[in-house]
């Protein structure tokens, strides 16, 4: 398959199908075709059970595509995934954390996976949790903290391992308004002074609008639209995002232009 | 399936695995009190129960195939001193009958004085007195006990140095002073002991949304479940290292129980009661075993289950029903007396294996072939679930 030079994640005709008993399939993938460059902050939009996580899902090598292929940073998903996953970084939706294990070691062991070395991660870990305002907390064991500390941490987690393309489903679901800017001000310099590429999913619109260099809506499985917020925007005739979020996954169409 | 290597990003799993599993002080808590509780409370018991049935008196069948001076006077001394040995009634039977009762398993003690006992004994000094108890009854185990320290006792009561070997033949030889208890005890803490861990580290992960994060790290599965059963394996061993502390616990209780006993009784009390010291590293080596073969288990169902709370209900339900049943059967002597389909299904459970193991090591009755049996099963059951727990990992829906 031929790849731009920039193009760090291409899926063709990628499909998922989950099979529930005999008789049953749910089509969580259908068909989705897409391209993200490096250094982009892609976001996937979708209600519910849209496709967002699965999409995710595959791209880091947990699910294997029905049909379809799936590339990351130029190698197939289903062939090199050591490659991979040497690269990426997850932030799963629901991530839990190690209760048992204090914030500094929630980083420090999840980087050592990765084969960082122990003194460079312990650098890693005094700068991110500086940055997500946890320090004064490091060696604590994290069942004490709150629901907005433990996303912190994780956040501070999927980042220790300072990775290529980070994969954020859901990153600020949880915290407080001052904690999710801080969080939302990180991946912006991830972005702009990292040139890291960041996909993540969430149900926050604004979030988009101020994150995102690019959106992908996804309904029923489907891709059923990607660009620019801004594009969208104009395209669809829309006043924000959210308007042609919702005309096009209710079906009921954008104000001033049409579904596709 | 790759089979695993222990590489830095291993060793790295398993130092934060092992680290995890020992914050949890309850975990490592009932890993040390499981052990301990089992022998200890074996020792209780059996002072017990040796306190309580050794005062009451017993029947006792004797046969006595030799006409001799020697013979005779056994006899008659084992006779007289009824009331001393707490012998009532001393039955007089034949050969054959005695036999009969043995095959037929409906016999307490039988004291057999062969052929040429006395002819032996004038000749050589030494000759040898048989005693076939059920050692599965405290009380004949007590009565026989009594028998053979009398029978040297009077033996050796000559001016002539003689030497009276008895030998003791079990009616159940894997049921052997009433080790039952302590065997039964031991297996039902370990089958059930690593079911926290196993529940939490599998189904747990997968309730804590731990495990998908987890599963993108740059390590195939079988590494991160490796990784998992070597702390796994750190847990088994303070367990069998804390089974080596109960059994000297216990081992002191019964010397401390026999204190009280008269000297000539108290060494054979010690021997018979007690732990061989030899014997303990293969007891603990059993439990060993015993607890890997709960934790392949273990893994398979934590793979299946979606919560812990299902996994450890479900763990318990499959470990303690065999346990139980396997457990009881063990009371009423050998588990190899049942025949057909019912020995085979005993065969099949592994926990079996290790009760035929320990009784055979505590009862100091095993061969290598048949121990050897007993732990390449236990193996070998626990590789193949650890194989299906493997692949049961490997599925996608271990995320969903």
């Amino acid at each position: 398959m031929a790849f731009e030079e920039d193009v760090v994640i291409k899926t063709e005709g990628l499909t998922k199908i989950f099979e529930k008993g005999k008789k049953r399939q749910v089509i969580a993938l259908d068909n989705v075709d897409l391209e993200i460059k490096r250094g982009e902050v892609f976001g996937l939009l979708g209600t519910n059970g849209a496709g967002k996580t699965t999409l995710i899902r595959v791209l880091v090598g947990l699910l294997t595509p029905t049909e379809g292929k799936a590339f990351v940073l130029g190698r197939d998903v289903t062939e090199d995934i050591d490659y991979i996953r040497d690269r990426v970084s997850l932030l799963p939706q629901e991530a839990g954390i190690y209760d048992r294990l204090t914030a500094r070691e929630n980083l420090v062991y999840y980087g050592g996976f990765y084969g960082i070395p122990e003194e460079e991660l312990n650098k890693r870990a005094d700068k991110l949790l500086e940055i997500v305002g946890l320090k004064d907390k490091e060696h604590y064991q994290v069942k004490g903290f709150s629901g907005g500390m433990k996303r912190k941490v994780l956040v501070a987690r999927a980042l220790v391992i300072e990775p290529e393309i980070i994969f954020l489903d859901e990153p600020t679901t949880g915290i407080d308004t001052l904690g999710a800017r801080v969080v939302r001000n990180l991946l912006k310099m991830l972005s702009s002074e990292q040139k890291r590429t960041i996909i993540l999913t969430t149900h926050d619109l604004n979030e988009v609008s101020e994150l995102c260099d690019r959106v992908g809506i996804l309904n029923d499985g489907k891709l059923i639209a990607t660009g620019k917020p801004s594009q969208l925007e104009e395209k669809f005739r829309a006043a924000n995002l959210e308007e042609v979020f919702t005309g096009l996954v209710t079906g009921e169409g954008v104000y001033g232009g049409s579904t596709p | 399936m790759m089979r695993p290597k222990f590489d830095a990003k291993t060793l790295w799993m398993i130092r934060k695995e092992v680290r995890e599993v020992f914050r949890s002080r309850w975990l490592i808590l009932g890993f040390i009190i499981s052990p301990m509780f089992a022998w200890m409370f074996q020792g209780a018991f059996l002072s017990f129960i040796v306190g309580q049935t050794s005062e009451e008196p017993e029947q006792v069948y004797i046969t006595i195939e030799d006409d001799g001076i020697w013979a005779r006077t056994l006899y008659e001394e084992i006779y007289a001193n009824r009331s001393t040995l707490l012998i009532d009634p001393l039955v007089n039977i034949t050969l054959e009958e005695g036999q009969q009762l043995v095959a037929d398993k409906t016999i307490s003690v039988w004291v057999l004085i062969p052929e040429n006992f006395t002819q032996e004994l004038n000749a050589t000094t030494k000759s040898t007195l048989q005693i076939v108890v059920n050692t599965a009854s405290f009380r004949a185990t007590a009565t026989a006990s009594r028998i053979d320290t009398f029978a040297k006792r009077v033996i050796n009561a000559a001016i002539v140095i003689r030497d009276l070997q008895v030998n003791w033949y079990t009616i159940s030889p894997e049921a052997n002073y009433g080790h039952q208890l302590a065997i039964f005890l031991v297996m039902l803490t370990s089958v059930l002991a690593p079911a926290p861990y196993i529940s939490k580290s599998f189904a747990g992960e997968r309730e804590a949304k731990t495990l998908e994060a987890l599963l993108v790290v740059p390590m195939s599965r079988v590494k991160i479940l490796g990784s998992k059963l070597v702390a796994g394996l750190a847990l088994t061993a303070i367990y069998s290292l804390f089974t080596a502390v109960g059994i000297l616990t216990y081992n002191l209780s019964i010397i401390l129980r026999v204190g009280n006993l008269a000297p000539e009784l108290q060494q054979a009390n010690i021997n018979r009661y007690t732990v061989n010291a030899y014997t303990i590293p293969l007891i603990m080596f059993c439990q060993f075993l015993l607890l890997l073969c709960a934790i392949g288990i273990g893994v398979v169902i934590s793979c299946l289950a979606k919560d812990r709370a299902t996994a450890e209900s479900v763990n318990s339900m499959i470990m303690l029903i065999p346990t139980f049943v396997i457990g009881i059967l063990g009371f009423t002597g050998s588990l190899l007396q049942y025949g057909g389909v019912l020995l085979w299904i005993i065969l099949a459970i592994p926990f079996s294996h290790a009760v035929l193991f320990l009784n055979a090591v505590l009862a100091g009755t095993g061969t290598l072939m048949g121990l050897s049996i007993n732990v390449g099963y236990m193996i070998g059951f626990t590789v193949v679930f650890l194989f299906i727990g493997a692949k049961l990992f490997e599925r996608e829906a271990i995320i969903s």
